[in-house]
C-alpha cells in the first residue's frame, strides 16, 4: 500500500508539472479530513463507547488530457485512522455493523473518454469510463453530502469500489448511464475488486434535469453476490428513486434530496426497503443541516469476539432478521476559514437519534442493546484543500456538468 | 469500551448459562486452559478441501459412500471405503458431482442429503435438501430435490417438492414405511410418502403436516425414535409427537427452552439430546452453547435431567449418537473452541468428556457432524466452515467403549 501511495504523489508531482510545462495536460489536487469525537449510547451491549478518530482523509487527483482523457483519482487513508471502522450505531456493510466501514486505499481510480463521438454526431455526448469506483447507481456518496455520520441505507443505495466499465449517453436535460461490474464488495481496505468476477453484474441510470439545479433518476441494478467473494452468495435486485436540488433559493444556497431505494435478494425472499430526505442551507459561513431515514437492515451472525463484526462469508444465506432504523440526524458547521481560501476548516456538531423495530426474525434490539432507541452526537472539525464540491459517483461529461451543492 | 460477553463465552457467561439450567446438575466442558483432547484422542484421518461456494455443509454417510453437501457446489458423491471407486476414509474418491436445480432460489444450495433404502432393497433415491435466504424465526425458502442414484456415477433429478412459504431443512427417513419427515423450518414438519417411483412433482404426496403454533414454530431437525417423531424447534424447543400409520398426533411437551434458540438433536436409549444455537441472544448474556439432555418416559415425553455446557463457543451445530449409543458427539462453531466434541454415555443421563478435536485456526468451526461406520471403525465425519472449507474424517473408534 505504501508503494501505491508512493506512485500516486509521484503521478501528481508529474501532473502538476505537466501542467505548467504545457497547457494540454492540466492536473488538480485536493484533499480533506475531518477529525471527530463521537458518542454512542448505546453499543451493542447495552453499554456507551466514546470515540476520537480521523475519518474521510483522502487525496484526491483530478487529471485531463485535453478533452480526450480524463483521470479521477481518490486516495482513502481510512484504512489506516479506522481499521476497525468509524462508531456509527446503525451502519452496515462489509462485515461490520454498528460501524461504518473503511474505505479502500484505492477508493476510486476512473479513466473517461468525453465525448467520443465529438467527430461524427452532435446529436449527443457519449463518454466511457473504466477503472475502479462508483457504479452508475442511486444517489451520491455520503461523503459528499452535508452530515458526516453516514446514513444506514449506504449500502441499498450506492454500489462502490468495484472494477467497473460504463458508458453515459447525454443530450439535453437526459443522462443514460449503464455498468458492467463485478458484484464482490471488498473485505479489507487493501484488497482488490475480484477481477475473474467482472460483468457478473450491471447497472442503468437515467437521470432528468427538468430545471437548473434540479436532478431526479431511477436506477436499477443486479449485483450478484455481493457478499460472498468467491460468488456463493444470493443475487441482490436493486432499484433506486431520487430528486436532487442543489441552487439558490432567494439568493441564499440550498441543497435538498430525496430518495427511494428498494434491494431485493433471491427473487424476494429478503426484501429491503429505504426512504431518505435531507437538506442544507448556507447562510453566510453557518451550514444548518437536517436528514430523516427509514432504513430496513439485515442483521447477520456477529464475531465471537468483536460485536461489531460480522461473520464472513455467510453460513447459509438467511439473516438473523431484519430491522427499520427510524434515524434523525441535525447538525451545524461553521466555515471559519476566509471563503476565498484554499484551505478551509469547519467545525461541526451532529446529533443523530432513533428508534430501531424488528420486521421479521429473531433479532430483538432490546436483547443486543438494551433498549429499541438510540442516540449518537459528535464533534468535530472538517479540513479541506482545493475541494471543489466533486460528486462520487458520476465520471467524464456527466462529472462535469453534475451540479455540486454549495458546502 | 464496555465489554460484555453475549457473544464471547467468558466466565460471566458461563455462570448465566450455568444458572439457566438451574434445575438440574451441570456437567461444564474443559475450558481453552485445558490441553485440546481426553486420556484418548481422536485421529485424524483425512481432511478434503472442498470448493469455497460457500463450501461443506453437510454429510450423509451410509455403506462407504458419502454424500458430501458442498452448496453451490452441488453434491459430492465420494467413495469413503465402499469400494466401487477405490476408496476408503484416508483416501476418499470422488464418484461424481451433481448441483441440483435452482429453482426461485436462485442457487442449488445444497444443504442436506439422506440416501433412501427402500425395503425391497433398492438404493435409487437421494433426497437433498435445498436453504435458500430466509428471516430466522419467520420466513424460509427451498425446496426438496429427489436425486436418481441409481448409477452413483451419473446422479439425475427425478422429482421435487415446494411449500410455498417455507423453506427445508433436516431430514429423517422411516424407510420401512416409505415415509421422509421434513423438518420446515416455519413450515413445522412435513411427512411425504416417498413409496414407489418418484418424479416430477410430489405435492400429492403430502400425508401430512404440522406445526406448533404463530410465532412458536422454526423446527430445525426431526428424528424418529420408539414410534414418535421427535422435533427440535429453535423457537420452542424439543416436542414429541406420537405417530398413528405414519400420521401425526397431537405434540406433546414443547416450549421447554425458554431462554435460549435450539437446534440439531440426537435421540437414543431412552434420552434425547438437544443443541442449542448462539448467532444472536435470545437473553442478554445467554450464549447458545448448551446440550440439553432430556429424560424420555413411558409414553416418551422429555424431561429435563442436565445440561452440558461447552465454552468459549456460541453455537452447537450438530448433535449425534454413535451408533451403538456409547458416544454423544456434537460439532461447535463461533468461538476458538470450535469443533468435535465426544462425550461416553456410560451413564446417559451424565455424559462425561472423553475428547474434542478442534477446527483448523480462520475459520468459524465444523457446522455439522455425523458418525459413520466403515470396516469395523467408527468414523466422526465433519463440515469444517470457510475459510478453509474441508470434510474432515476423524477415526474415534477409541473413543466408543
Amino acid at each position: 500500500m505504501t508503494r501505491g501511495v508512493a506512485l500516486f504523489v509521484a503521478l501528481a508531482d508529474f501532473a502538476a508539472r505537466a501542467t505548467s510545462a504545457q497547457r494540454a495536460v492540466e492536473a488538480t489536487l485536493s484533499a480533506q479530513a475531518i477529525v471527530i469525537a463521537t458518542h454512542a449510547d448505546p453499543i451493542p451491549d447495552g453499554g456507551t463507547l466514546t470515540e476520537v478518530r480521523v475519518v474521510q482523509p483522502v487525496v484526491m487527483l483530478d487529471g485531463a488530457w485535453r478533452d480526450y482523457l480524463l483521470l479521477h483519482t481518490t486516495v482513502d487513508f481510512e484504512g489506516k485512522t479506522i481499521p476497525n471502522g468509524e462508531l456509527a450505531t446503525g451502519n452496515w456493510g462489509e462485515g461490520f455493523i454498528d460501524r461504518r466501514h473503511p474505505h479502500t486505499y484505492f477508493h476510486e481510480v476512473m479513466l473517461s473518454s468525453p465525448d467520443v463521438l465529438r467527430s461524427w454526431t452532435r446529436l449527443a455526448r457519449v463518454t466511457i469510463s473504466a477503472g475502479k469506483g462508483f457504479v452508475p447507481f442511486g444517489t451520491d456518496d455520503p461523503m459528499s453530502r452535508p452530515a458526516e455520520r453516514y446514513p444506514v441505507n449506504h449500502h441499498l443505495s450506492q454500489i462502490l469500489e468495484r472494477g467497473v466499465a460504463m458508458i453515459a449517453i447525454e443530450r439535453g436535460m437526459v443522462t443514460g448511464e449503464a455498468s458492467l461490474f463485478n458484484g464482490d464488495e471488498p473485505q479489507n481496505p487493501g484488497q482488490s475488486p475480484n477481477w475473474s468476477r467482472f460483468g457478473d453484474s450491471w447497472s442503468a441510470r437515467l437521470m432528468l434535469r427538468p430545471v437548473k439545479g434540479m436532478e431526479t433518476g431511477v436506477s436499477r441494478a443486479s449485483v450478484a453476490s455481493p457478499e460472498d467473494r468467491g460468488g456463493a452468495g444470493p443475487t441482490a435486485d436493486k432499484w433506486s428513486v431520487s430528486a436532487r436540488f442543489a441552487g439558490s433559493w432567494a439568493r441564499t444556497p440550498v441543497y435538498g434530496m430525496a430518495e427511494w431505494a428498494r434491494t431485493s435478494e433471491s427473487a424476494g425472499a429478503l426484501v429491503y426497503y429505504t426512504v431518505l430526505v435531507e437538506g442544507a442551507v448556507t447562510v453566510g459561513r453557518h451550514q444548518p443541516y437536517y436528514r430523516f431515514e427509514r432504513t430496513d437492515r439485515p442483521e447477520d451472525i456477529r464475531t465471537f469476539d468483536d460485536p461489531f463484526r460480522t461473520v464472513r462469508p455467510h453460513l447459509d444465506n438467511s439473516v438473523l432478521g431484519i430491522t427499520r432504523w427510524s434515524v434523525h440526524t441535525i447538525g451545524y458547521a461553521i466555515l471559519v476559514t476566509p471563503r476565498t481560501a484554499r484551505f478551509e476548516a469547519r467545525p461541526l456538531v451532529e446529533f443523530s437519534g432513533g428508534s430501531i423495530k424488528t420486521i421479521s426474525g429473531l433479532f430483538d434490539p432490546v436483547a443486543v442493546y438494551g433498549r429499541d432507541t438510540f442516540w449518537t452526537l459528535s464533534v468535530g472539525l472538517r479540513l479541506g484543500w482545493g475541494m471543489t464540491g466533486h460528486r462520487m459517483g458520476h465520471y467524464g461529461v456527466p462529472m462535469k456538468t453534475a451540479m455540486p451543492m454549495e458546502m | 469500551m464496555v465489554r460484555s460477553a453475549w457473544f464471547r463465552v467468558t466466565t460471566a457467561s458461563l455462570s448465566l448459562a450455568t444458572l439457566a439450567c438451574h434445575d438440574n446438575a451441570s456437567t461444564t466442558a474443559p475450558g481453552a486452559d485445558l490441553p485440546s483432547g481426553g486420556t484418548v484422542a481422536p485421529l485424524f484421518v483425512a481432511s478434503v478441501p472442498i470448493p469455497p461456494a460457500y463450501g461443506i455443509h453437510d454429510t450423509f454417510i451410509r455403506d462407504g459412500i458419502a454424500f458430501v453437501c458442498a452448496w453451490n457446489t452441488g453434491v459430492m458423491i465420494y467413495d469413503v471405503g465402499n469400494g466401487i471407486a477405490g476408496g476408503s476414509p484416508a483416501s476418499p474418491k470422488l464418484i461424481a458431482t451433481y448441483a441440483t436445480a435452482s429453482g426461485a432460489v436462485n442457487t442449488p444450495s445444497v444443504h442436506n442429503a439422506w440416501w433412501f433404502w427402500d425395503p425391497s432393497g433398492g438404493k435409487k433415491y437421494l433426497f437433498i435438501g435445498q436453504e435458500g435466504p430466509g428471516s430466522i424465526g419467520t420466513s424460509s425458502t427451498g425446496d426438496i430435490h429427489v436425486v436418481d442414484v441409481a448409477d452413483l456415477a451419473h446422479p439425475a433429478e427425478a422429482a421435487s417438492f415446494h411449500m410455498n412459504g417455507a423453506g427445508t431443512h433436516n431430514f429423517w427417513m422411516d424407510e420401512n414405511a416409505q415415509i421422509l419427515y421434513a423438518a420446515y423450518y416455519n413450515g413445522g414438519i412435513v411427512a411425504l410418502d416417498v413409496s414407489g417411483t418418484l418424479s416430477g412433482d410430489l405435492s400429492s404426496r403430502v400425508i401430512g403436516t404440522i406445526q406448533f403454533g404463530a410465532g412458536d414454530t422454526y423446527t430445525w431437525g426431526v428424528q424418529l425414535y420408539n414410534g414418535s417423531l421427535y422435533a427440535i424447534d429453535m423457537v420452542s424447543g424439543l416436542w414429541q409427537i406420537p405417530l398413528n400409520a405414519g400420521r401425526f398426533a397431537t405434540p406433546r411437551g414443547g416450549n421447554n427452552v425458554p431462554e435460549r434458540y435450539s437446534s440439531d438433536l440426537g435421540v437414543s436409549g431412552g434420552y434425547a439430546y438437544t443443541g442449542t444455537w448462539g448467532a444472536l441472544p435470545r437473553q442478554q448474556g445467554v450464549a447458545g452453547n448448551v446440550v440439553k439432555i432430556w429424560h424420555l418416559d413411558q409414553t416418551g415425553a422429555p424431561t429435563l435431567v442436565d445440561s452440558i455446557i461447552a465454552p468459549q463457543v456460541t453455537t452447537i451445530s450438530d448433535v449425534k449418537v454413535s451408533p451403538d449409543g456409547k458416544l454423544l458427539m456434537f460439532s461447535t462453531e463461533y468461538g476458538p473452541n470450535g469443533g468435535f466434541w465426544f462425550y461416553s454415555l456410560r451413564d446417559p443421563a451424565h455424559p462425561a468428556y472423553v475428547a474434542d478435536y478442534l477446527a483448523a485456526g480462520g475459520t468459524n468451526g465444523i457446522h455439522t457432524a455425523k458418525f459413520a461406520t466403515i470396516n469395523g471403525h467408527l468414523f466422526a465425519f465433519g463440515a469444517q466452515d470457510p475459510g478453509t472449507p474441508a470434510l474432515i474424517i476423524l477415526d474415534v473408534s477409541a473413543l466408543d467403549n
